[in-house]
């Protein structure tokens, strides 16, 4: 046995890799000698955030008497959030069956990932500002509307994404039983999957939040009204108030929803969790749009 | 055992309903009665609502068809949005590696920088994006700069939260390995953690980087640059036929951007 001399295998080839990072630098600097910002300015940029840390926090410093107005405008906010997300979770539930590959024909549910997709590539403040303030006005209202269109695109995406991912076994079963297609997916699908798409919607409305925080800066109600109103004013100490309760709020809320998805999936302490359950929880927490 | 002789058996009994679902129920309904009641919420009527959007509806009309005779003015404005995306991600996602390997356990140096770091990641999280963009306009007049500001502290938010929870998982092999030659805590990282989740990094900045565009977009609406400018201009004038040009632009961009950045995550990854 003789053995026959092989080469070494050529190195394989960088060629792409090479160009897309060429492309990416070119991009990069590309936009930072082109943008509009003066860059005598920025040696003062440092000083310039430090004062208004201090204006907003140490002197004069919030704002207390500010704070039941400033919390009357976060629980404002909050409810635009939860009817938000309401609107949005009723409207995906149905497009997701529809999304999904295993419930509907291929051509059908890729249509409606396209339209997932182009709705969720839209900020809801644009939707906002766009179509609900010129339709119903300023207020509650158009905030409301814009924050479920918008969380429709994601709901319908991450849901029907866990709908392909159901075991077949009961979807047969119930076809089994002679079920019409509306009971097979009453009975045989959404129990599968109702406990991660509850905790995607409780996911949305920690996202939403944050939304219906702004979008008060283009006069959709909430909590954005008041600090842009104080800004206007220069009332930095009540704009310090504002962010305050901004922050504590949000945190608390996340806080207790990210507990309640966590009991939702894995079940009652001390219960196993399934791995593709914890999965479809980590898919959604890296979800920000 | 033969199906021909199988036993009649008796009904399963049904599940007692559960407690817990039942108060979880209990609280939903309570929370949105609050959100929509007339006296503490929102009043919410959906008869009322129903005409607001029916008599709303003619004004959609205005949108079509878009007047594209303005396309020219929004180039300058559309370019300025990705600008801003642009430097915003390269200097957000550049501060956020420190910043995400002092918030996981495994690289943190001691338990005060942990704590400290992800205590304050998580006040930095908590305020969106568009605020930040208000609060930096009052403070340093209007223009790109207060936007990429603002999109730099979303940056780090996303990008060392989803990081951190990385490096959290990594494998622990590589790790003594470096440390039985006697590595330090710095080449520790460099050798052993960061080779393990560098992957992770660039799809974690290229996926911010789409949120940057989309955001950026619209910090103009509150002054921050780009092309939400235009948006504030076009409808404080009722132009809404100019306006839906902008949010097809926009629209296009953020999908554009979207295939690039997918390209460059299965180039460069």
């Amino acid at each position: 046995m003789t053995r026959t001399p092989v080469s070494r295998p050529s190195k394989p080839s960088q060629r792409t890799k090479h160009i897309a990072t060429a492309l990416v630098v070119l991009v990069v600097v590309w936009a930072t000698l082109t943008v509009d910002v003066r860059i005598e300015r920025l040696p003062d940029l440092p000083a310039d955030l430090v004062r208004i840390f201090g204006r907003l926090f140490l002197e004069p410093g919030p704002e207390w008497s500010y704070f039941p107005t400033a919390f009357e405008y976060m629980m404002e906010s909050i409810q635009i959030a939860w009817l938000g997300t309401i609107i949005g979770a009723i409207l995906s539930l149905p497009l997701a069956f529809f999304g999904a590959k295993n419930i509907t024909s291929g051509l059908v549910s890729n249509i409606i990932r396209q339209l997932l997709n182009a709705i969720r590539a839209i900020p809801e403040i644009l939707v906002a500002v766009v179509i609900f303030i010129p339709m119903v006005g300023l207020g509650a209202y158009p905030g409301m509307l814009a924050i479920g269109v918008h969380s429709v695109g994601t709901l319908g995406k991450l849901s029907a994404e866990v709908i392909e991912g159901i075991n077949p076994g009961p979807v047969e079963a119930a076809r089994a039983t002679g079920g019409r297609p509306l009971q097979i997916q009453r009975w045989g699908v959404l129990p599968q999957v109702l406990p991660e798409i509850v905790a995607f919607w409780l996911y949305r409305f920690e996202i939403n939040i944050r939304a219906s925080a702004i979008l008060g800066a283009v006069g959709a109600g909430g909590i954005g009204e008041a600090l842009v109103q104080s800004l206007l004013y220069r009332r930095y100490d009540r704009a310090g108030m504002v962010i305050i309760v901004v922050i504590v709020v949000t945190i608390l809320i996340d806080t207790a929803s990210g507990w309640l998805r966590r009991r939702i999936i894995e079940g009652a302490p001390g219960a196993t969790a399934t791995e593709d359950r914890s999965f479809a929880v980590a898919r959604a927490d890296t979800d920000f749009g | 055992m033969t199906a021909a002789t199988a036993p009649r058996v008796a009904r399963p009994k049904r599940p007692s309903r559960s407690f817990v679902g039942l108060l979880a129920f209990l609280v939903f309904a309570v929370i949105t009665w609050w959100a929509a009641s007339e006296e503490y919420g929102l009043n919410f009527d959906i008869p009322e609502l129903l005409t607001n959007l029916t008599r709303g509806a003619d004004i959609l009309a205005e949108f079509w068809p878009p007047d594209f005779s303005v396309v020219s003015r929004t180039i300058a404005p559309l370019l300025e949005t990705v600008q801003i995306a642009v430097i915003a991600s390269l200097i957000g996602c550049s501060l956020a590696l420190p910043i995400a390997f002092l918030a996981s356990r495994v690289t943190a140096p001691n338990l005060v920088a942990y704590i400290l770091d992800r205590s304050i990641l998580s006040v930095v999280r908590a305020l969106p994006d568009v605020l930040y963009a208000i609060i930096f306009v009052a403070a340093l007049s209007i223009g790109p700069l207060p936007g990429i500001l603002a999109l730099i502290l979303f940056n780090i938010a996303v990008v060392a939260k989803l990081l951190s929870e990385t490096v959290d998982g990594v494998d622990q092999g590589p790790i003594e390995a470096a440390r039985a030659t006697g590595a330090n805590r710095l080449l520790t990282v460099r050798w052993a953690v960061l080779p393990q989740v560098l992957p992770n990094y660039v799809a974690y900045s290229l996926y911010a980087f789409e949120l940057n565009i989309r955001a950026s977009a619209v910090l103009g609406i509150v002054g921050a640059g780009g092309i939400g400018n235009l948006i504030n201009e076009f409808r404080r004038f009722f132009q809404y036929d100019a306006l839906m040009v902008v949010v097809i632009e926009i629209l296009v961009l953020v999908i554009i951007v979207e295939w690039i950045s997918i390209w460059l995550r299965r180039r460069l990854v």
